[in-house]
């Protein structure tokens, strides 16, 4: 439908009016807000598909989570009067002693892209944090990131609190940021580790399978 | 040929005896001191004596004095968040609550900041070794200082208020420059201007926002008489050929980068190209043969014209001290450590080696496992720590030297599982690994063994 096509791809050009326009007028023609969702999710899958490929870059990537958040405003109360529920619920922060939020940031838009709702605790979280956030939400992800080498280990201490509180069964752990690699992430016990942040989504929603 | 004039040299796209090494010892030189990361960035002593270890045990062609992006910010009224084994960072970003430009009366002066630590040591460092060893001053980049003042909105605005991305960058440039005058005034050889957000952004965006803010940066360092670099970290390999438009001397790269592909294009512009050592993966958590050996093999795969070999970027705290000392051995010994990789790999258990009955000593038994201590600079002062003691204590001790280069000296490391070179072990147990001990240490070490 044009219209659905049209609004996945006003979304990729970061154009927040035109999305929210769409979207308004997908709402107005009676369109189920489930279908209007997948034209956003379908846009924002493209934009990150596009950013793991170096075809565009934070800039673009913001702007068109931006305009994905236009038209999911205008969505939320028809998605709950329908009853549709997210695909699941993410805790996701950078660890402590860490300030760096891009890659975080676009993880989050991402996962919101992919139909999460995600929970952010920002920068520098601590384990206990993190664990209270689980327990509060009854997140089925949690996702950690860090830039520095140094912060790193404290995603174990974040897995070691997780265990400590008895909810390592419940949640599924990922894991991401530069220093960050595959093998750190079968050290520490953490279920995944994605390079990027379309990945990330990607393998997110194979958790909730 | 000096280090400092491979440096000037290959930077000048000449011909140099070997491959140049410049290891990015920020923080880490800390590490080799027993120095916090805030140590040496904030007290000028300590960095001076990091500085002259990071020379001493990793004799390097060029280096940088400090490796610290957020000096600028910090000038400007940005506030730091401070540890002990990384770099600072920014905590809250001037220009985040309202797209403004700071004052100009906020430029830097030499009295600003951290600057009059950092110009001294400069100036101790130029004094010290300045004549044979190229250092390297390194600025804030103007796009990753622009985002420091702003914040992540920066990137936003590259869209919707470019005009603002303009005057913010045309600001940063000119506190780029004023940090170029004081340190090329402190006697830098080279400027390496530091951009590692350049990655984050589009090429079309970087000529359109940044190209002008660092062209005339390189542009004045030329100028200057002084050489260029252009650092940037993350996958940068779509910005490597837009970076090379603004016409730096060098550029580095990180290992997210494929210095094969990316040499390519930096020839093609005559643009040296610096890196790209795997920071993390490698450096701090591979073994000294690992980093030797991929030294090795990116030697093997690209011309040795127009490069510079270095770390990705700003070495981690705790990069073990012998994968430094590995990385260099195998830039500048490269056929002996090649023979002794390949000889680690066929020597087997076919070699019989003996082992000392160590419980039965009658005396001290010093043993030095070395790469060689002729040709490595960390292994040379570890063996003449063992000559002095040797000397000291002359007869009551025996002390011998294993050199890695004889294939039953390998065998032998095998068989008593030494894994870093040089190290010291007494009566049969690992004592120093990469560290060279003082001589009073030493001595105490010593005594309490022949009581």
């Amino acid at each position: 439908m044009k219209l659905l096509t049209d609004i996945s791809e006003m979304l990729q050009k970061g154009k927040i009016n035109d999305v929210k326009a769409l979207t308004q007028q997908a709402i107005d023609q009676g369109l189920e807000a489930s279908v209007i969702l997948d034209s956003l999710l379908d846009g924002m899958g493209n934009i990150g598909m596009k950013f793991k490929n170096n075809e565009v870059f934070v800039p673009e990537v913001l702007i068109a989570a931006r305009a994905m958040n236009g038209g999911l405003q205008l969505l939320a109360p028809l998605l709950e009067a329908e009853g549709v529920e997210p695909v699941g619920k993410v805790v996701i922060g950078t660890v402590k002693g860490d300030l760096h939020d891009i890659g975080k940031n676009l993880v989050k838009m991402m996962m919101v892209g992919a139909g999460f709702e995600v929970i952010d605790l920002g920068v520098d979280v601590s384990p206990e944090k993190f664990v209270t956030a689980i327990e509060e939400n009854n997140a089925d992800i949690v996702a950690m990131s860090a830039l520095l080498t140094t912060t790193m280990t404290n995603m174990k201490a974040v897995i070691e609190a997780i265990e400590e509180k008895g909810l390592r069964d419940r949640v599924k752990i990922m894991i991401g940021g530069a220093p960050v690699t595959e093998s750190f992430a079968k050290e520490i016990g953490a279920d995944r580790y994605t390079p990027d942040a379309a990945s990330a989504a990607t393998t997110a929603k194979e958790l909730m399978m | 040929m000096t280090g400092k004039e491979r440096i000037i040299e290959i930077l000048s796209h000449k011909v140099t005896d070997k491959i140049p090494w410049v290891p990015f010892a920020g923080i880490h030189a800390g590490a080799l001191k027993g120095y916090s990361a805030k140590d040496v960035l904030q007290d000028g002593d300590r960095l001076f004596e990091a500085l002259m270890e990071v020379h001493r045990l990793y004799q390097p062609d060029g280096m940088p004095v400090v490796f610290d992006l957020q000096v600028e910010a910090e000038i400007l009224g940005c506030e730091l968040a401070w540890s002990d084994d990384t770099p600072p960072s920014v905590k809250s970003h001037i220009c985040a609550t309202e797209a403004n430009i700071p004052c100009r009366c906020l430029l830097p002066k030499e009295t600003d900041g951290r600057l009059p630590m950092i110009l001294d040591t400069m100036k101790r460092m130029k004094k010290a070794v300045g004549e044979t060893t190229a250092l390297y001053g390194l600025i804030c980049g103007p796009f990753t200082l622009a985002s420091h003042l702003r914040g992540n909105d920066l990137f936003m605005d590259m869209i919707l208020d470019e005009d603002y991305v303009k005057d913010l960058m045309s600001f940063c440039t000119e506190v780029s420059l004023k940090m170029i005058d004081l340190y090329i005034g402190s006697g830098m050889d080279v400027i390496a201007v530091v951009d590692p957000l350049v990655s984050q952004i589009s090429p079309n965006h970087f000529t359109e926002l940044c190209h002008e803010s660092f062209a005339t940066v390189f542009a004045y360092i030329r100028s200057k008489g002084v050489k260029s670099s252009f650092f940037v970290c993350g996958n940068a390999t779509r910005q490597i050929e837009v970076m090379c438009k603004t016409k730096p001397d060098g550029i580095s790269i990180d290992e997210n980068v494929d210095i094969v592909m990316a040499k390519r294009i930096t020839d093609s512009y005559n643009i040296t190209i610096g890196g790209n050592i795997p920071l993390t993966t490698l450096m701090l958590h591979g073994t000294q043969q690992d980093n030797m050996k991929y030294v090795l093999d990116m030697i093997d795969r690209i011309s040795h014209d127009n490069l510079i070999i270095a770390p990705g970027c700003d070495m981690p705290y705790a990069v073990p001290f012998e994968n430094a000392i590995g990385v260099q051995q195998a830039i500048r010994e490269s056929e002996q450590v090649r023979s002794i990789l390949a000889n680690y790999q066929t020597v087997e258990e076919t070699i019989e080696i003996d082992l000392p009955d160590y419980s039965s000593l009658t005396k001290p038994f010093i043993e030095v496992f070395t790469l060689d201590s002729e040709s490595c600079a960390a292994c040379t002062y570890m063996m003449g720590a063992v000559d002095a003691i040797k000397a000291y204590f002359g007869d009551s001790i025996d002390t011998i030297e294993y050199k890695y280069t004889e294939k039953i000296n390998i065998a032998r490391c095998k068989k008593m599982g030494v894994s870093n070179l040089p190290s010291i072990y007494i009566n049969g147990e690992l004592k120093w690994s990469s560290i060279i001990p003082s001589k009073d240490e030493f001595i105490q070490t010593i005594k309490e063994k022949l009581n």
